[in-house]
């Protein structure tokens, strides 16, 4: 009886202390965000309740409303340059017969460090006055080496998304090359045997076999696509005139510098909700794939 | 050996100009680092005038005047101290829950497991607001423990999930033979599993030990003291204040991020296979 008693207990004291701890500082406060985002708030004094009319300002809101160009301009740019990036370097590397770990240390470098100190090297790099500009001028490059590429609104949001790129597309390149290394060799072999080419094995072979990777990446790329903050935030800060405004530096703005935390709760809501539908679609998508591990 | 002889010119080009472009892409990846260890070493006239290529003459003295000016000692402490606190926290919490979750038969087993996967999928944004006023409120804000508590909840669905795949690969025999042995459930954790499982704890240990210390958002937000602040909000702070000062801001980026490219150096198939192990099945 006593064995029992304690084998039903156990479990739950196992699992309790991490289940309190996320469940106290990550879902209690979500939930509290979703009822928050009807209020005005400041962030200290009392909320007052005024049903959705932070949700009403939003769809008015200019500011939003560039921002969201800005994450979608980001996205057109994430889904597919560091995609085509990531996929041919992925099928190149796992063509090699050496050299596969190394090159795949080297782009995965740029992944593992801070995106503050990315951003913030870059930043230097583009520095108008002493960057790369320097450089160009040495070759009489006059036209480049007068390049504002953080404070000109045309590009300031390019030169930011190529920055991320540039910490971003070997991560993309990994997930794909550990995706094809998975492929069944003996498909290959087949597909030569009915003679085809190299091209046509890639479409027949390589990208139906890797294509539960892809959509996984697609699908997160979009979510990440509203969701990113870090580069935006360390090298323009949503300047030169709210050219390179997003979602996630406008929310921040209003809950931390404006004191709007309601409203910015609100904006989170938003946000979140596009991201959280996003994630779920992924799941059913790897589902019907039956790839899910579940 | 190649059966097609009137292929084999054109696909050697083929291949070479593919290896070519697989070594430039290296170069992309590698060369903005390499560029920056080159220019710490560099005057700050020199940093402005070419700042690429070799140092003409080598300076040494870049790496005392900023460690000593940006307080990087206090900040290499914050983030070691939040770092070990995080890691510790974590390994014991979530090394017990995917024990239970995975060796361990109880009613809400589904439900637990199911609450990891969507937690994993909780975007920061939706809960940072909430976490920051509440703590004001109780005066976490601008100490330690702020970020602490907030790093270890943040790791733990992820890592919980990613130990769990671990444990499900460790035969059952082993743990029900320790039982039958007489072990209760915690000895039989610590004397069997966990021995198997000492890899992939380091695993675990070296992913939140990097996000710890890479992570800006919240402790730029949840800490504004000089003194409290870790390593990449330190970073931040000092190149904003010495925005005009390249060579500082090169040196303090190498000073900044040297830790985790050695470790990477050093562990980078943990690294690798660590922080793109959730992406394809979870």
């Amino acid at each position: 009886m006593k064995t029992v008693k304690k084998g039903n207990i156990v479990p739950y004291l196992f699992i309790l202390p991490a289940f309190i701890i996320h469940a106290c500082i990550v879902t209690a406060p979500s939930l509290s965000t979703l009822v928050m985002s009807l209020f005005e708030w400041n962030g200290m004094g009392n909320a007052k309740y005024i049903g959705f009319n932070n949700f009403k300002e939003i769809f008015k809101d200019p500011l939003v409303k560039l921002a969201v160009v800005h994450n979608i301009e980001w996205l057109l740019v994430f889904i597919t340059v560091p995609l085509l990036l990531g996929f041919v370097v992925a099928i190149l590397v796992s063509q090699l017969r050496k050299c596969q770990m190394f090159l795949r240390t080297v782009y995965f470098v740029p992944y593992v460090i801070s995106a503050a100190v990315a951003g913030r090297i870059w930043t230097a790099y583009m520095n108008p006055y002493y960057g790369v500009n320097q450089v160009f001028a040495g070759f009489g490059w006059e036209k480049l080496s007068k390049m504002q590429y953080l404070g000109n609104p045309r590009i300031a949001l390019f030169a930011v998304a190529f920055v991320d790129n540039w910490h971003w597309w070997g991560f993309i390149m990994v997930l794909f090359l550990g995706a094809l290394q998975q492929v069944d060799p003996t498909l290959y072999e087949a597909a030569k045997v009915d003679g085809a080419n190299r091209f046509q094995e890639l479409i027949h072979v390589s990208i139906p076999g890797i294509r539960q990777t892809i959509a996984f990446v697609l699908i997160m790329t979009i979510m990440w696509s509203f969701l990113t903050f870090d580069y935006v935030y360390i090298m323009t800060n949503g300047g030169p005139a709210n050219a390179t405004e997003i979602m996630a530096t406008y929310i921040y703005k209003n809950a931390f510098v404006k004191y709007r935390a309601g409203y910015a709760n609100a904006l989170c809501v938003i946000q979140s909700g596009i991201c959280i539908i996003l994630y779920f679609l992924q799941k059913y998508v790897s589902k019907l794939g039956g790839m899910d591990d579940e | 050996m190649n059966k097609k002889v009137g292929n084999t010119i054109s696909s050697r080009i083929l291949s070479a100009i593919g290896v070519l472009f697989l070594v430039f892409m290296a170069l992309f990846a590698a060369i903005p680092l390499l560029q920056v260890l080159f220019n710490s070493f560099k005057t700050d006239r020199e940093c402005k005038t070419s700042p690429l290529g070799l140092p003409k003459e080598w300076v040494f003295n870049n790496y005392g005047e900023t460690w000593e000016i940006g307080g990087y000692a206090t900040a290499y402490f914050n983030s070691l101290l939040t770092a070990f606190v995080v890691i510790v926290v974590v390994l014991t919490i979530v090394g017990l829950g995917a024990y239970a979750l995975t060796k361990l038969q109880f009613k809400l087993r589904g439900f637990f497991t199911a609450y990891f996967f969507v937690a994993i999928s909780l975007p920061g944004f939706l809960y940072i607001v909430p976490d920051y006023f509440v703590m004001n409120k109780i005066g976490l804000v601008d100490t330690r423990w702020s970020l602490m508590i907030v790093y270890t909840a943040m790791q733990i669905p992820f890592n919980m999930l990613l130990l769990r795949t671990f444990f499900t690969g460790i035969p059952r025999e082993l743990e029900e033979a320790a039982k039958i042995d007489g072990c209760n459930e915690i000895n039989s954790f610590l004397r069997i599993t966990l021995p198997i499982a000492k890899p992939m704890f380091l695993t675990v240990a070296i992913l939140v030990f990097v996000n710890v210390w890479n992570e800006f958002l919240w402790s730029n937000t949840f800490i504004t003291k000089d003194e409290l602040k870790l390593v990449a909000t330190r970073y931040v702070r000092f190149t904003g204040e010495h925005g005009m000062n390249m060579s500082r801001i090169y040196t303090a980026s190498v000073i900044t991020i040297a830790p985790v490219i050695i470790l990477y150096l050093f562990f980078s198939r943990r690294f690798i296979e660590g922080m793109t192990s959730g992406s394809v099945k979870g």
